[in-house]
């Protein structure tokens, strides 16, 4: 695992250290070899090799495994959290915490003594068509909300943003695509400052908002293509359109999920081009054509 | 973009000036960036048998010489009218061409230093000669407007060769393969050059008088740039720092095996088609951003995703550096991904950059500065800073802390003048504040 792979499962680490109350500066990493345990620092990460807690060993502290695999034959006195790679828990082995397992693979011997184990199910989007139903409707809410609130009070800023997407839709994307590639990398390296965690948190949610108010300007423009003729009615009518696009680009294989991403950073692009609509984007005119 | 209405309205004679222009370009480009960058260190270092050091300071002095005599070339070009006679500058580059033909066959066969030497100076005068004279095509064959998108699709064509296609970074190869390909291209320039029937002349007498039409660049429409004012001076001190910070950087990382080798060097077939992919994506965004914003916000793009790859190039040696046992196990190919992006960004800047900073009377001069300067006189620079680094025996973490360190300040100091140019107009308009 290089560094630049390890980083982002290294942070959720963090996140996840920092969130329970623990102290992240007392920190161990092992990323080769094997090495066996007698004593941990408060929390150890295991992001490649085989770190081993042998037979007569009792350890205090959490361990998470990133990459690699943790092998408990002895005694650990804390949580055991696997988010990649493998994670053995083998006859008569002690952990008084929880075996938490988010991916990767877990094997718990039914003769060892675990505190709780718990299996971290990904909600599946076709689980039942009335979760699917459900999560629509929750989308198009929030969405619908937010697009009848900005067209009923500022029209404007639709206007301009949905012009950078008909007229400048490349623009859009470019930007769009350098501008979230390039924030999304700068907020995951100031959270690995820790210092700057609290501003990447936001920043990343801040990203997310954007993205959000790009599909809301794409459901205008459909809004206003609709036979529809009072405002608010016609941009709820366009999201709800533009929402279902977007369920039935999922079902397409590489080709739906490609079209979603032109969507998003298309979306992006022209909310960051416009001002977020406070300004209509005009490109530069560059004179001596033919 | 006009090249698609030229196309629809069936102008063949301008379609002809955009794909003799840009296989002119690639082919060169290709050439530099394959056997002169690459190639002339495995000739200097296993068949000659120079130290790397020794190789570094000849390729220094090749970029001296180069500058000089673009400078020569580009001043006579401008002061002969040669700048605004396509068949003369074609005839120049069929005879630079040939030049480097020679020059081509026969490198492998060099084995003493003084032989080494006479073919630096002689490649030192074909590259000299050539760029002036093929960037002053652009007058003659690319309109103003889309000068951006043909910049693009050189850099891009240029760079996805070089990288997908699966060489041995070894004269022999390079000069073996560049044979073969110069061979047909010495032929077509020298029926352009010197044949002369109907067709040919009619295509080529219409293309001649284009500068009329295309030859004042996109920044010399309200302004008049000249070589000492400003408007080309700072470009030129800007196109400096980026070739600097690319050209020290580089060096470093192509001489850590770790580093090569898990990205251009991959034996991976996917991984170096993963970098050419990133270098034609980036030199479409540079190109669309051209066309469609000021210079000024190409030049920030362009130095922010530098600092970003160097900001992460140099956070995973802090990781190496605090956990040893992560140390060899490669990197991951983002890294030099973001690094073709930022590469593919300048690259088609400066493309596109020089012929529209000049008009048919200069663009001889302004390439020949602009490249000279920019390009060639930063790569000699950075040679030299390269070499006294490896000489003070300084880490890699260190070297590239050095470039990080450069580029952020290029960030942040282009933000602040541009800041303070945006005052000094307001106080200038409004003559003190307003209430």
């Amino acid at each position: 695992m290089s560094p630049t792979e390890a980083i982002p499962l290294l942070i959720v680490v963090l996140l996840m250290i920092s969130i329970g109350g623990g102290d992240v500066q007392d920190m161990s990493v092992t990323f080769e070899g094997d090495n066996d345990v007698e004593a941990l620092a408060d929390v150890h990460v295991v992001a490649g090799g085989t770190t081993t807690v042998p037979e007569n060993a009792a350890v205090d502290g959490d361990i998470y495994v990133i990459g690699g695999t943790a092998a408990i034959d002895g005694t650990v006195d804390g949580d055991v959290t696997l988010l990649n790679g493998n994670i053995s828990v083998s006859d008569g082995a002690t952990v008084t915490g929880a075996v938490q397992t988010y991916s990767g693979s877990a094997s718990v011997s039914p003769d060892a003594s675990v505190g709780r184990v718990s299996q971290f199910e990904a909600p599946t989007p076709s689980s039942s068509p009335a979760q699917r139903v459900g999560g629509f409707l929750l989308q198009f809410l929030v969405l619908g909300a937010f697009g009848w609130w900005l067209v009923k009070r500022h029209p404007l800023l639709f206007e301009n943003v949905g012009a950078a997407v008909t007229d400048h839709a490349l623009v859009s994307g470019v930007v769009g695509s350098l501008g979230a590639t390039t924030l999304l990398v700068l907020f995951v390296y100031m959270a690995f400052t820790l210092i700057l965690l609290p501003l990447a948190i936001v920043g990343l949610f801040a990203e997310f908002l954007v993205i959000l108010y790009g599909q809301a300007v794409f459901g205008y423009l459909i809004g206003t293509r609709l036979p529809i003729e009072r405002d608010g009615v016609a941009t709820l009518a366009g999201i709800a359109v533009f929402l279902l696009v977007l369920e039935l680009f999922g079902i397409v294989p590489y080709l739906g999920g490609i079209a979603q991403l032109a969507v998003a950073v298309v979306g992006f692009g022209a909310v960051l081009n416009t001002y977020f609509g406070l300004q209509r984007f005009e490109p530069v005119t560059i004179p001596g054509g033919t | 973009m006009e090249f698609l209405q030229h196309v629809r309205q069936r102008r063949w004679t301008t379609v002809s000036g955009y794909l003799l222009f840009t296989a002119l370009m690639v082919a060169g480009y290709y050439y530099n960036i394959t056997f002169v960058q690459l190639g002339l260190i495995d000739l200097g270092t296993r068949l000659v048998g120079l130290s790397e050091t020794d190789v570094s300071m000849w390729m220094a002095a090749l970029a001296l010489v180069t500058l000089i005599v673009a400078a020569v070339t580009g001043v006579t070009m401008d002061r002969r009218g040669w700048s605004t006679t396509l068949r003369t500058k074609l005839r120049l580059l069929f005879g630079v061409v040939c030049l480097q033909f020679a020059l081509t066959l026969v490198a492998p066969m060099i084995r003493t230093v003084p032989a080494f030497g006479a073919w630096i100076v002689f490649a030192s005068i074909g590259l000299g000669v050539g760029f002036p004279v093929s960037f002053s095509l652009a007058i003659d064959l690319v309109p103003v407007p889309d000068r951006g998108y043909v910049a693009a699709a050189i850099t891009a064509i240029a760079y996805f060769l070089a990288n997908a296609i699966p060489l041995s970074w070894s004269v022999d190869v390079f000069s073996q393969l560049m044979v073969a390909a110069m061979a047909p291209g010495i032929l077509v320039l020298a029926v352009l050059s010197f044949a002369s029937f109907d067709r040919l002349d009619a295509v080529l007498d219409v293309l001649g008088t284009r500068h009329e039409t295309y030859g004042t660049g996109r920044f010399c429409h309200d302004t008049q740039v000249q070589a000492r004012s400003l408007a080309f001076a700072v470009p030129v001190v800007l196109m400096f720092g980026v070739f600097f910070i690319d050209s020290l950087g580089f060096l470093r990382i192509i001489d850590t095996p770790s580093l090569l080798l898990s990205s251009w060097q991959s034996p991976d077939l996917s991984t170096r088609l993963f970098i050419a992919v990133a270098h034609v994506v980036g030199a479409v965004m540079a190109g669309v951003i051209y066309a469609n914003y000021s210079l000024s916000r190409v030049f920030l793009w362009t130095f922010a995703l530098f600092a970003l790859t160097h900001v992460m190039y140099t956070s995973d040696l802090r990781i190496e550096a605090v956990f040893p046992t992560i140390a060899g196990s490669g990197t991951s190919p983002l890294n030099p991904a973001l690094y073709a992006i930022a590469v593919s960004f300048y690259t088609t800047l400066n493309f596109a950059l020089w012929p529209d900073l000049s008009t048919p009377e200069t663009v001889g001069t302004h390439s020949a500065i602009g490249i000279g300067v920019a390009g060639w006189l930063a790569t000699f620079s950075s040679t030299a800073l390269a070499l006294y680094f490896q000489a003070a025996d300084l880490t890699l973490l260190s070297h590239l802390n050095v470039v990080q360190a450069l580029s952020l300040l290029l960030l942040f100091g282009l933000a602040v003048g541009l800041y303070a140019k945006r005052m000094v107009e307001l106080a200038r308009e409004t003559g003190g504040a307003n209430a």
